[in-house]
Protein backbone atom coordinates (compact mmCIF):
# COMPACT_ATOMS: atom_id res chain seq x y z
CA UNK A 1 0.00 0.00 0.00
CA UNK A 2 3.13 2.14 -0.55
CA UNK A 3 1.37 3.59 -3.83
CA UNK A 4 0.05 6.88 -3.64
CA UNK A 5 -3.33 7.86 -4.11
CA UNK A 6 -2.53 10.08 -6.20
CA UNK A 7 0.53 9.71 -8.64
CA UNK A 8 0.87 12.73 -10.99
CA UNK A 9 4.22 13.22 -12.74
CA UNK A 10 5.06 15.79 -15.19
CA UNK A 11 1.34 16.82 -16.19
CA UNK A 12 1.01 19.48 -18.58
CA UNK A 13 -3.02 20.72 -19.85
CA UNK A 14 -3.38 23.38 -21.89
CA UNK A 15 -6.99 24.78 -22.94
CA UNK A 16 -7.64 25.38 -26.54
CA UNK A 17 -8.75 29.12 -27.69
CA UNK A 18 -11.45 29.29 -30.20
CA UNK A 19 -8.73 30.71 -33.10
CA UNK A 20 -6.75 27.05 -32.03
CA UNK A 21 -4.21 28.82 -30.06
CA UNK A 22 -3.30 26.35 -26.70
CA UNK A 23 -3.41 28.01 -23.20
CA UNK A 24 -0.53 26.48 -21.21
CA UNK A 25 -2.74 26.10 -17.75
CA UNK A 26 -0.09 23.25 -16.14
CA UNK A 27 3.13 22.88 -16.56
CA UNK A 28 5.22 19.92 -15.26
CA UNK A 29 3.01 19.20 -12.16
CA UNK A 30 4.61 16.45 -10.33
CA UNK A 31 2.64 15.42 -7.16
CA UNK A 32 2.08 12.38 -5.19
CA UNK A 33 -0.71 12.57 -2.69
CA UNK A 34 -1.35 9.27 -0.52
CA UNK A 35 -4.09 7.88 1.35
CA UNK A 36 -5.72 9.75 3.85
CA UNK A 37 -3.92 12.37 3.61
CA UNK A 38 -5.19 15.79 4.09
CA UNK A 39 -4.15 18.52 1.30
CA UNK A 40 -4.67 22.07 0.78
CA UNK A 41 -4.12 23.43 -2.54
CA UNK A 42 -3.33 27.44 -2.57
CA UNK A 43 -2.87 29.70 -5.55
CA UNK A 44 -4.02 32.94 -7.22
CA UNK A 45 -6.81 32.97 -9.69
CA UNK A 46 -5.58 31.66 -12.96
CA UNK A 47 -2.86 29.39 -11.46
CA UNK A 48 -4.23 25.88 -12.35
CA UNK A 49 -5.70 25.13 -9.29
CA UNK A 50 -9.30 24.06 -10.47
CA UNK A 51 -7.96 22.79 -13.61
CA UNK A 52 -5.76 20.16 -11.40
CA UNK A 53 -8.65 19.07 -9.46
CA UNK A 54 -10.34 18.31 -12.28
CA UNK A 55 -7.48 16.09 -13.67
CA UNK A 56 -7.59 14.40 -10.54
CA UNK A 57 -11.11 13.24 -11.25
CA UNK A 58 -11.59 12.96 -14.85
CA UNK A 59 -13.53 16.21 -15.75
CA UNK A 60 -10.56 17.01 -18.10
CA UNK A 61 -7.54 15.08 -19.60
CA UNK A 62 -4.17 15.86 -20.09
CA UNK A 63 -1.92 16.48 -22.48
CA UNK A 64 0.99 14.89 -21.33
CA UNK A 65 2.70 12.90 -18.23
CA UNK A 66 1.97 10.43 -15.93
CA UNK A 67 -1.34 10.33 -14.10
CA UNK A 68 -2.34 7.48 -12.00
CA UNK A 69 -5.47 7.67 -9.53
CA UNK A 70 -6.72 4.96 -7.01
CA UNK A 71 -3.96 2.51 -9.14
CA UNK A 72 -5.06 3.19 -12.75
CA UNK A 73 -3.05 4.56 -14.97
CA UNK A 74 -4.71 7.31 -17.05
CA UNK A 75 -2.76 6.81 -19.85
CA UNK A 76 -2.78 3.32 -20.26
CA UNK A 77 -4.48 1.64 -23.56
CA UNK A 78 -6.80 -0.85 -22.24
CA UNK A 79 -8.60 1.59 -20.04
CA UNK A 80 -12.13 0.51 -20.02
CA UNK A 81 -15.07 3.35 -20.08
CA UNK A 82 -16.30 1.10 -16.90
CA UNK A 83 -12.79 1.87 -15.29
CA UNK A 84 -13.26 5.78 -15.75
CA UNK A 85 -16.71 5.57 -14.08
CA UNK A 86 -15.29 3.90 -11.24
CA UNK A 87 -12.79 6.03 -11.43
CA UNK A 88 -14.83 9.24 -11.17
CA UNK A 89 -16.73 7.26 -8.25
CA UNK A 90 -13.70 7.17 -6.24
CA UNK A 91 -12.92 10.97 -6.49
CA UNK A 92 -15.84 12.99 -5.39
CA UNK A 93 -15.95 16.91 -5.89
CA UNK A 94 -17.71 19.48 -3.94
CA UNK A 95 -17.98 23.00 -6.19
CA UNK A 96 -18.08 26.62 -5.04
CA UNK A 97 -21.29 27.41 -5.56
CA UNK A 98 -23.90 26.06 -3.08
CA UNK A 99 -26.90 26.93 -5.19
CA UNK A 100 -25.40 25.05 -8.24
CA UNK A 101 -25.15 21.59 -6.93
CA UNK A 102 -28.60 20.50 -5.34
CA UNK A 103 -30.86 18.64 -8.18
CA UNK A 104 -33.89 17.22 -5.95
CA UNK A 105 -36.67 19.46 -3.93
CA UNK A 106 -35.69 17.50 -0.96
CA UNK A 107 -32.42 17.14 0.88
CA UNK A 108 -32.54 13.06 1.00
CA UNK A 109 -33.44 12.67 -2.34
CA UNK A 110 -31.03 15.10 -3.10
CA UNK A 111 -28.25 12.64 -1.94
CA UNK A 112 -29.62 9.31 -3.19
CA UNK A 113 -29.30 10.79 -6.68
CA UNK A 114 -25.48 9.68 -6.95
CA UNK A 115 -26.20 6.07 -5.49
CA UNK A 116 -29.54 5.70 -7.97
CA UNK A 117 -27.72 6.30 -10.95
CA UNK A 118 -25.06 3.70 -9.72
CA UNK A 119 -27.91 1.32 -9.55
CA UNK A 120 -27.43 0.56 -5.96
CA UNK A 121 -30.25 -1.31 -4.44
CA UNK A 122 -33.42 0.92 -2.70
CA UNK A 123 -32.52 -1.05 0.78
CA UNK A 124 -28.69 0.46 0.19
CA UNK A 125 -29.33 3.41 -1.34
CA UNK A 126 -31.37 3.89 2.05
CA UNK A 127 -28.61 2.90 4.44
CA UNK A 128 -26.40 4.70 2.27
CA UNK A 129 -28.41 8.18 2.12
CA UNK A 130 -28.99 7.92 6.20
CA UNK A 131 -25.31 7.49 6.79
CA UNK A 132 -24.09 10.33 4.84
CA UNK A 133 -26.66 12.52 6.79
CA UNK A 134 -25.71 11.39 9.51
CA UNK A 135 -22.09 11.86 8.86
CA UNK A 136 -22.31 16.03 7.81
CA UNK A 137 -24.38 16.78 10.69
CA UNK A 138 -28.06 17.15 8.58
CA UNK A 139 -30.05 14.14 9.58
CA UNK A 140 -32.80 16.45 10.94
CA UNK A 141 -33.03 17.89 7.60
CA UNK A 142 -33.39 14.82 5.42
CA UNK A 143 -37.14 15.58 4.63
CA UNK A 144 -36.39 19.67 4.37
CA UNK A 145 -36.34 21.81 0.79
CA UNK A 146 -32.70 22.65 0.18
CA UNK A 147 -33.68 25.91 -1.33
CA UNK A 148 -34.65 26.89 2.27
CA UNK A 149 -31.24 25.79 3.94
CA UNK A 150 -28.43 28.08 4.76
CA UNK A 151 -25.38 27.95 2.23
CA UNK A 152 -22.91 25.98 4.98
CA UNK A 153 -25.90 23.51 5.10
CA UNK A 154 -26.36 23.26 1.65
CA UNK A 155 -22.73 22.29 1.50
CA UNK A 156 -22.76 19.61 3.52
CA UNK A 157 -25.54 18.39 2.10
CA UNK A 158 -23.79 18.20 -1.22
CA UNK A 159 -20.84 16.29 0.75
CA UNK A 160 -23.64 14.24 1.56
CA UNK A 161 -24.24 13.39 -2.02
CA UNK A 162 -20.64 12.81 -2.52
CA UNK A 163 -20.11 10.70 0.32
CA UNK A 164 -22.96 8.29 -0.66
CA UNK A 165 -21.11 7.22 -3.68
CA UNK A 166 -18.45 5.77 -1.40
CA UNK A 167 -15.69 8.24 -2.88
CA UNK A 168 -12.31 7.48 -1.32
CA UNK A 169 -11.04 10.97 -1.90
CA UNK A 170 -13.42 14.46 -1.96
CA UNK A 171 -12.07 17.46 -3.40
CA UNK A 172 -13.39 20.96 -2.11
CA UNK A 173 -12.88 23.49 -5.35
CA UNK A 174 -13.46 26.94 -2.83
CA UNK A 175 -16.30 24.90 -1.37
CA UNK A 176 -16.01 27.76 1.18
CA UNK A 177 -15.72 30.90 -0.36
CA UNK A 178 -19.36 31.53 -1.04
CA UNK A 179 -19.73 30.96 2.55
CA UNK A 180 -19.84 33.27 5.58
CA UNK A 181 -17.29 32.73 8.37
CA UNK A 182 -20.60 30.24 10.60
CA UNK A 183 -21.08 28.11 7.27
CA UNK A 184 -17.48 27.90 6.43
CA UNK A 185 -16.70 26.39 9.77
CA UNK A 186 -19.20 23.87 9.44
CA UNK A 187 -18.24 22.97 5.85
CA UNK A 188 -14.65 22.86 7.33
CA UNK A 189 -15.25 20.89 10.67
CA UNK A 190 -17.22 18.58 8.59
CA UNK A 191 -13.98 17.30 5.87
CA UNK A 192 -11.55 17.51 8.94
CA UNK A 193 -13.64 14.96 10.59
CA UNK A 194 -14.23 12.72 7.46
CA UNK A 195 -10.21 12.97 7.14
CA UNK A 196 -9.38 12.24 10.65
CA UNK A 197 -12.01 9.81 11.54
CA UNK A 198 -12.68 7.90 8.47
CA UNK A 199 -9.83 8.59 6.61
CA UNK A 200 -10.63 9.90 4.04
CA UNK A 201 -8.48 11.64 1.39
CA UNK A 202 -9.16 15.44 1.56
CA UNK A 203 -8.19 17.67 -1.25
CA UNK A 204 -9.41 21.35 -0.90
CA UNK A 205 -8.24 24.32 -2.85
CA UNK A 206 -8.81 27.84 -0.88
CA UNK A 207 -8.38 31.33 -0.84
CA UNK A 208 -8.32 31.17 2.84
CA UNK A 209 -4.44 30.47 4.46
CA UNK A 210 -6.15 30.19 7.71
CA UNK A 211 -8.26 27.46 6.02
CA UNK A 212 -4.64 26.13 4.74
CA UNK A 213 -3.00 25.99 7.68
CA UNK A 214 -5.07 23.28 9.31
CA UNK A 215 -4.02 20.78 6.52
CA UNK A 216 -1.56 18.51 6.82
CA UNK A 217 0.04 19.57 3.89
CA UNK A 218 0.22 23.02 1.53
CA UNK A 219 0.87 22.44 -2.16
CA UNK A 220 1.47 26.19 -3.80
CA UNK A 221 0.92 26.59 -7.47
CA UNK A 222 1.62 29.67 -9.51
CA UNK A 223 1.52 29.95 -13.35
CA UNK A 224 0.62 26.27 -13.74
CA UNK A 225 3.86 25.26 -11.47
CA UNK A 226 4.12 23.99 -8.26
CA UNK A 227 5.68 26.18 -6.50
CA UNK A 228 5.90 25.45 -2.32
CA UNK A 229 4.68 21.95 -1.02
CA UNK A 230 5.50 20.93 2.17
CA UNK A 231 3.93 21.37 5.52
CA UNK A 232 1.88 24.68 6.97
CA UNK A 233 4.95 25.33 8.83
CA UNK A 234 7.29 25.19 5.98
CA UNK A 235 4.98 26.98 3.19
CA UNK A 236 4.24 30.00 5.39
CA UNK A 237 7.69 30.03 6.75
CA UNK A 238 8.08 31.78 3.49
CA UNK A 239 5.87 34.57 3.54
CA UNK A 240 7.74 36.62 0.64
CA UNK A 241 7.46 33.87 -1.74
CA UNK A 242 3.78 33.41 -1.01
CA UNK A 243 3.43 37.32 -1.38
CA UNK A 244 4.93 36.72 -4.89
CA UNK A 245 2.71 34.63 -5.86
CA UNK A 246 -0.18 36.97 -5.52
CA UNK A 247 -0.98 35.03 -2.09
CA UNK A 248 -1.77 36.15 1.62
CA UNK A 249 0.44 34.36 5.07
CA UNK A 250 -1.61 34.43 7.97
CA UNK A 251 -1.42 37.52 10.17
CA UNK A 252 0.35 35.73 12.94
CA UNK A 253 2.73 33.99 10.73
CA UNK A 254 3.58 37.70 9.26
CA UNK A 255 4.02 39.01 12.51
CA UNK A 256 6.87 36.19 13.70
CA UNK A 257 8.27 37.30 10.20
CA UNK A 258 8.42 40.89 11.38
CA UNK A 259 9.67 40.12 14.96
CA UNK A 260 12.92 38.06 13.76
CA UNK A 261 13.17 40.96 10.75
CA UNK A 262 14.29 43.03 13.63
CA UNK A 263 16.19 41.02 15.50
CA UNK A 264 14.30 39.20 18.08
CA UNK A 265 15.11 35.42 18.65
CA UNK A 266 11.61 33.71 17.79
CA UNK A 267 11.52 29.92 18.05
CA UNK A 268 9.28 27.81 16.59
CA UNK A 269 6.50 28.31 13.80
CA UNK A 270 3.22 28.82 15.16
CA UNK A 271 0.54 28.17 12.45
CA UNK A 272 -2.80 28.77 15.28
CA UNK A 273 -3.55 31.96 16.76
CA UNK A 274 -2.95 29.96 20.58
CA UNK A 275 0.25 28.89 19.92
CA UNK A 276 1.58 31.72 18.81
CA UNK A 277 0.10 33.84 21.84
CA UNK A 278 2.52 30.56 23.72
CA UNK A 279 5.46 31.41 21.92
CA UNK A 280 5.25 35.20 22.43
CA UNK A 281 3.91 34.69 26.30
CA UNK A 282 7.08 32.65 26.59
CA UNK A 283 9.44 35.42 24.91
CA UNK A 284 7.94 38.41 27.01
CA UNK A 285 7.91 36.41 30.60
CA UNK A 286 11.92 35.25 29.65
CA UNK A 287 11.82 39.75 29.32
CA UNK A 288 10.53 40.18 33.15
CA UNK A 289 7.12 41.33 31.56
CA UNK A 290 5.17 39.48 34.51
CA UNK A 291 2.42 37.05 33.96
CA UNK A 292 0.13 38.03 36.72
CA UNK A 293 -1.88 35.15 36.19
CA UNK A 294 1.19 33.13 36.85
CA UNK B 1 -21.07 64.47 -0.44
CA UNK B 2 -23.87 63.20 1.38
CA UNK B 3 -24.71 61.75 4.97
CA UNK B 4 -26.85 58.82 5.23
CA UNK B 5 -29.11 58.42 8.11
CA UNK B 6 -31.28 55.40 9.93
CA UNK B 7 -33.97 56.78 12.12
CA UNK B 8 -35.90 53.92 14.31
CA UNK B 9 -36.16 51.77 11.36
CA UNK B 10 -37.54 48.51 11.48
CA UNK B 11 -38.35 45.81 8.76
CA UNK B 12 -39.90 42.07 9.01
CA UNK B 13 -40.01 39.26 5.55
CA UNK B 14 -43.45 37.78 5.27
CA UNK B 15 -45.66 39.62 8.01
CA UNK B 16 -48.36 37.23 8.38
CA UNK B 17 -46.73 34.01 7.66
CA UNK B 18 -45.13 31.46 9.57
CA UNK B 19 -41.76 32.22 7.91
CA UNK B 20 -42.09 36.05 9.47
CA UNK B 21 -38.58 37.25 9.99
CA UNK B 22 -37.66 40.44 12.04
CA UNK B 23 -34.71 41.70 9.37
CA UNK B 24 -34.17 45.16 11.44
CA UNK B 25 -35.34 46.17 14.93
CA UNK B 26 -35.47 49.54 15.34
CA UNK B 27 -31.90 50.22 14.07
CA UNK B 28 -31.04 54.11 14.36
CA UNK B 29 -27.52 55.25 12.22
CA UNK B 30 -25.71 57.68 10.81
CA UNK B 31 -23.15 57.01 7.81
CA UNK B 32 -20.54 60.38 7.90
CA UNK B 33 -20.17 61.66 4.38
CA UNK B 34 -17.20 60.53 2.84
CA UNK B 35 -16.33 57.96 4.99
CA UNK B 36 -15.90 54.38 4.25
CA UNK B 37 -17.82 52.37 6.47
CA UNK B 38 -18.06 49.25 6.90
CA UNK B 39 -21.18 46.60 8.00
CA UNK B 40 -20.62 43.35 9.12
CA UNK B 41 -22.20 40.54 10.84
CA UNK B 42 -23.63 37.13 10.75
CA UNK B 43 -25.58 35.55 7.98
CA UNK B 44 -29.48 36.75 9.31
CA UNK B 45 -28.33 39.85 11.09
CA UNK B 46 -30.01 42.29 8.35
CA UNK B 47 -26.99 43.41 6.68
CA UNK B 48 -28.69 42.58 3.45
CA UNK B 49 -32.23 44.03 4.01
CA UNK B 50 -30.41 47.61 4.96
CA UNK B 51 -28.65 47.59 2.16
CA UNK B 52 -31.88 47.66 0.14
CA UNK B 53 -33.33 49.97 2.36
CA UNK B 54 -30.77 52.75 1.47
CA UNK B 55 -31.63 53.15 -2.10
CA UNK B 56 -35.19 52.66 -1.75
CA UNK B 57 -34.84 48.75 -3.08
CA UNK B 58 -37.36 47.98 0.39
CA UNK B 59 -39.48 50.59 2.24
CA UNK B 60 -38.81 50.38 5.99
CA UNK B 61 -42.18 49.01 7.78
CA UNK B 62 -41.70 51.88 10.40
CA UNK B 63 -38.87 54.76 11.02
CA UNK B 64 -37.25 56.93 7.91
CA UNK B 65 -34.09 56.49 5.92
CA UNK B 66 -32.83 59.92 5.51
CA UNK B 67 -30.48 61.30 2.61
CA UNK B 68 -28.78 64.29 3.80
CA UNK B 69 -31.68 64.60 6.30
CA UNK B 70 -34.19 63.93 3.76
CA UNK B 71 -36.42 61.21 3.96
CA UNK B 72 -36.13 59.26 1.15
CA UNK B 73 -39.81 58.01 0.45
CA UNK B 74 -40.55 61.88 1.28
CA UNK B 75 -41.90 62.00 -2.39
CA UNK B 76 -41.91 58.29 -3.75
CA UNK B 77 -42.42 59.67 -7.69
CA UNK B 78 -38.35 60.96 -7.15
CA UNK B 79 -37.25 57.29 -6.58
CA UNK B 80 -35.47 57.51 -9.80
CA UNK B 81 -33.13 60.64 -8.73
CA UNK B 82 -32.47 58.63 -5.07
CA UNK B 83 -31.32 55.30 -7.27
CA UNK B 84 -28.94 57.42 -9.18
CA UNK B 85 -27.51 59.56 -6.21
CA UNK B 86 -27.61 55.87 -4.19
CA UNK B 87 -25.58 53.16 -6.33
CA UNK B 88 -25.44 49.80 -4.85
CA UNK B 89 -23.70 47.11 -5.99
CA UNK B 90 -24.88 43.72 -5.05
CA UNK B 91 -23.68 40.66 -4.01
CA UNK B 92 -22.13 39.02 -7.36
CA UNK B 93 -22.76 41.31 -9.42
CA UNK B 94 -20.63 39.75 -12.59
CA UNK B 95 -23.62 37.53 -12.78
CA UNK B 96 -26.12 40.94 -14.04
CA UNK B 97 -23.74 41.82 -16.95
CA UNK B 98 -25.81 41.87 -19.75
CA UNK B 99 -25.09 43.68 -22.76
CA UNK B 100 -23.14 42.42 -25.94
CA UNK B 101 -19.60 44.96 -24.83
CA UNK B 102 -18.28 45.51 -21.63
CA UNK B 103 -18.28 48.90 -22.59
CA UNK B 104 -21.78 49.01 -23.36
CA UNK B 105 -22.43 47.61 -20.62
CA UNK B 106 -20.60 49.94 -18.02
CA UNK B 107 -21.89 52.71 -20.35
CA UNK B 108 -25.92 51.61 -19.48
CA UNK B 109 -26.20 53.19 -16.10
CA UNK B 110 -25.08 56.89 -17.62
CA UNK B 111 -27.02 56.22 -20.59
CA UNK B 112 -30.46 55.99 -18.52
CA UNK B 113 -29.51 59.00 -16.98
CA UNK B 114 -29.86 60.95 -20.48
CA UNK B 115 -26.31 62.36 -20.40
CA UNK B 116 -24.39 63.24 -23.21
CA UNK B 117 -22.44 60.86 -25.42
CA UNK B 118 -18.88 62.72 -24.87
CA UNK B 119 -20.03 62.08 -21.32
CA UNK B 120 -20.97 58.64 -20.92
CA UNK B 121 -17.23 58.07 -22.58
CA UNK B 122 -15.69 60.05 -20.27
CA UNK B 123 -17.31 58.25 -17.28
CA UNK B 124 -16.48 54.79 -18.81
CA UNK B 125 -13.03 55.78 -18.88
CA UNK B 126 -12.78 57.28 -15.31
CA UNK B 127 -14.98 53.88 -13.60
CA UNK B 128 -12.45 51.14 -15.58
CA UNK B 129 -9.56 53.29 -13.99
CA UNK B 130 -10.93 53.37 -10.30
CA UNK B 131 -11.15 49.40 -10.88
CA UNK B 132 -8.07 48.86 -12.60
CA UNK B 133 -9.53 46.96 -15.60
CA UNK B 134 -7.63 47.33 -19.08
CA UNK B 135 -9.23 49.41 -21.44
CA UNK B 136 -8.61 46.70 -24.42
CA UNK B 137 -11.28 44.90 -22.47
CA UNK B 138 -13.63 47.34 -23.44
CA UNK B 139 -14.78 46.13 -26.82
CA UNK B 140 -14.94 42.31 -25.45
CA UNK B 141 -18.33 40.43 -24.72
CA UNK B 142 -18.26 39.50 -21.15
CA UNK B 143 -18.18 36.09 -21.60
CA UNK B 144 -14.40 36.82 -22.40
CA UNK B 145 -13.43 37.70 -19.36
CA UNK B 146 -12.04 36.09 -16.28
CA UNK B 147 -14.47 36.30 -12.97
CA UNK B 148 -12.81 39.04 -11.31
CA UNK B 149 -12.40 40.91 -14.41
CA UNK B 150 -16.26 40.91 -14.84
CA UNK B 151 -16.81 41.77 -11.12
CA UNK B 152 -15.34 45.01 -11.47
CA UNK B 153 -16.71 45.28 -15.26
CA UNK B 154 -20.19 45.15 -12.96
CA UNK B 155 -18.97 47.73 -9.96
CA UNK B 156 -17.20 50.02 -13.04
CA UNK B 157 -20.82 50.65 -14.30
CA UNK B 158 -22.09 51.74 -10.94
CA UNK B 159 -19.06 54.16 -10.55
CA UNK B 160 -20.14 55.14 -13.86
CA UNK B 161 -23.35 56.71 -12.39
CA UNK B 162 -21.10 58.63 -10.05
CA UNK B 163 -23.31 57.35 -6.86
CA UNK B 164 -22.91 60.39 -3.97
CA UNK B 165 -23.22 57.11 -2.43
CA UNK B 166 -22.23 53.74 -3.16
CA UNK B 167 -22.97 50.67 -1.28
CA UNK B 168 -21.25 47.06 -1.98
CA UNK B 169 -22.56 44.31 -0.98
CA UNK B 170 -19.98 41.41 -0.35
CA UNK B 171 -17.70 42.98 -3.24
CA UNK B 172 -14.66 40.92 -2.14
CA UNK B 173 -16.36 37.49 -1.93
CA UNK B 174 -14.65 34.47 -3.60
CA UNK B 175 -12.02 36.50 -5.14
CA UNK B 176 -8.26 35.61 -4.54
CA UNK B 177 -6.16 38.21 -1.94
CA UNK B 178 -4.86 40.00 -5.43
CA UNK B 179 -8.21 40.51 -6.73
CA UNK B 180 -9.70 41.23 -3.32
CA UNK B 181 -7.33 44.02 -2.87
CA UNK B 182 -7.41 45.64 -6.14
CA UNK B 183 -11.17 45.87 -5.84
CA UNK B 184 -11.18 47.04 -2.40
CA UNK B 185 -8.39 49.50 -3.28
CA UNK B 186 -10.37 50.79 -6.42
CA UNK B 187 -13.53 51.45 -4.16
CA UNK B 188 -11.65 53.38 -1.37
CA UNK B 189 -10.16 55.58 -4.63
CA UNK B 190 -13.36 55.78 -5.85
CA UNK B 191 -14.86 57.38 -2.27
CA UNK B 192 -11.27 59.07 -1.80
CA UNK B 193 -11.17 61.26 -4.96
CA UNK B 194 -15.22 61.80 -5.94
CA UNK B 195 -15.89 63.08 -2.20
CA UNK B 196 -18.36 59.96 -1.88
CA UNK B 197 -19.47 58.17 1.08
CA UNK B 198 -18.39 54.03 0.11
CA UNK B 199 -20.67 52.00 2.20
CA UNK B 200 -19.19 48.20 2.01
CA UNK B 201 -20.96 45.07 3.54
CA UNK B 202 -18.57 42.06 4.50
CA UNK B 203 -17.82 38.89 6.30
CA UNK B 204 -13.96 39.54 6.78
CA UNK B 205 -13.28 41.67 9.64
CA UNK B 206 -9.38 41.83 8.28
CA UNK B 207 -11.02 43.65 5.33
CA UNK B 208 -12.85 46.40 8.05
CA UNK B 209 -9.60 46.47 9.63
CA UNK B 210 -7.35 47.08 6.39
CA UNK B 211 -9.94 49.27 4.36
CA UNK B 212 -12.47 51.16 6.55
CA UNK B 213 -12.66 54.31 8.60
CA UNK B 214 -15.85 53.56 10.42
CA UNK B 215 -17.35 50.40 11.15
CA UNK B 216 -21.14 49.44 11.90
CA UNK B 217 -21.57 45.71 13.21
CA UNK B 218 -24.94 44.23 13.54
CA UNK B 219 -26.35 41.40 15.32
CA UNK B 220 -29.39 40.02 15.97
CA UNK B 221 -31.26 42.82 13.67
CA UNK B 222 -29.71 45.62 15.70
CA UNK B 223 -26.59 47.66 15.96
CA UNK B 224 -24.06 45.78 18.03
CA UNK B 225 -21.10 48.38 18.02
CA UNK B 226 -20.69 51.36 15.93
CA UNK B 227 -17.97 53.34 15.95
CA UNK B 228 -14.44 54.10 14.33
CA UNK B 229 -12.47 51.15 13.05
CA UNK B 230 -10.06 51.59 16.82
CA UNK B 231 -13.15 52.01 18.95
CA UNK B 232 -14.69 48.73 17.39
CA UNK B 233 -11.25 46.96 17.92
CA UNK B 234 -11.18 47.44 20.69
CA UNK B 235 -14.49 45.28 21.49
CA UNK B 236 -12.61 42.57 20.10
CA UNK B 237 -13.65 40.21 23.37
CA UNK B 238 -17.72 41.81 23.06
CA UNK B 239 -17.37 40.77 19.51
CA UNK B 240 -15.73 37.08 20.11
CA UNK B 241 -18.34 36.50 22.79
CA UNK B 242 -21.41 36.94 19.98
CA UNK B 243 -19.47 34.67 17.82
CA UNK B 244 -18.33 36.90 15.07
CA UNK B 245 -14.99 36.75 14.69
CA UNK B 246 -11.99 39.62 14.43
CA UNK B 247 -8.48 39.86 13.09
CA UNK B 248 -6.33 36.87 13.71
CA UNK B 249 -4.27 39.97 14.95
CA UNK B 250 -6.60 41.39 16.88
CA UNK B 251 -7.42 37.84 18.49
CA UNK B 252 -3.80 37.04 19.62
CA UNK B 253 -3.09 40.40 21.34
CA UNK B 254 -6.45 39.85 23.39
CA UNK B 255 -5.12 36.70 24.53
CA UNK B 256 -1.61 38.22 25.28
CA UNK B 257 -3.25 40.53 27.57
CA UNK B 258 -6.15 38.03 28.97
CA UNK B 259 -2.62 36.51 30.12
CA UNK B 260 -2.05 39.59 31.60
CA UNK B 261 0.78 41.17 29.65
CA UNK B 262 1.50 44.69 29.00
CA UNK B 263 0.22 45.07 25.05
CA UNK B 264 -2.85 47.77 23.81
CA UNK B 265 -6.20 47.39 23.27
CA UNK B 266 -7.76 47.01 19.66
CA UNK B 267 -4.48 46.36 17.53
CA UNK B 268 -6.12 45.11 14.10
CA UNK B 269 -2.78 45.95 12.37
CA UNK B 270 0.71 43.18 11.81
CA UNK B 271 2.82 46.57 11.88
CA UNK B 272 1.16 47.70 15.04
CA UNK B 273 1.12 43.99 16.93
CA UNK B 274 5.05 44.34 15.32
CA UNK B 275 6.01 47.50 16.61
CA UNK B 276 4.04 47.36 20.72
CA UNK B 277 6.02 43.69 20.90
CA UNK B 278 9.23 45.22 19.94
CA UNK B 279 9.39 47.77 22.50
CA UNK B 280 8.56 44.78 25.20
CA UNK B 281 11.44 42.44 23.77
CA UNK B 282 14.26 44.50 22.62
Amino acid sequence: MNQPFIHAKDLCFSYVEDDGRRVPVLDHVSIDIRKGEYVAILGHNGSGKSTLAKLFNLILEHDSGELVVAGKDLMSEDLTEDDLYALRREVGMVFQNPDNQLVATIVEEDVAFGPENLGVPPKEIRERVDRALSTVGMTEYARHEPHRLSGGQKQRVAIAGILAMKPSCIILDESTAMLDPHGRREVIDTFERLNREEGMTVITITHYMNEAARADRVIVLDDGRVLMDGTPVEVFGEPERLLAAGLDVPQCTALIHALRKEGIAVKGDPVTTEECADIISKLLEEKGHGNRHA
Amino acid sequence: MATVTLEHVSYTYGVGTPFGIRALDDVSLTVRSGSITGIIGHTGSGKSTMVQLLNGLEKPAEGRVLLDGKDIWEDPKRMREIRFRVGLVMQYPEYQLFEETIRADIAFGPRNMGLGEEEIAQRVRDAIKFVGLDPALLDKSPFDLSGGQKRRAAIAGVMAMRPEVLVLDEPAAGLDPRGRDAILEGVCAYGKETGATVIIVSHSMEDMAAYCDDVIVMANARVFLEGTRDEVFSHADELLSVGLDVPQITHLMLMLKQRGFPVPDGVYTVETAASALRGLLQ
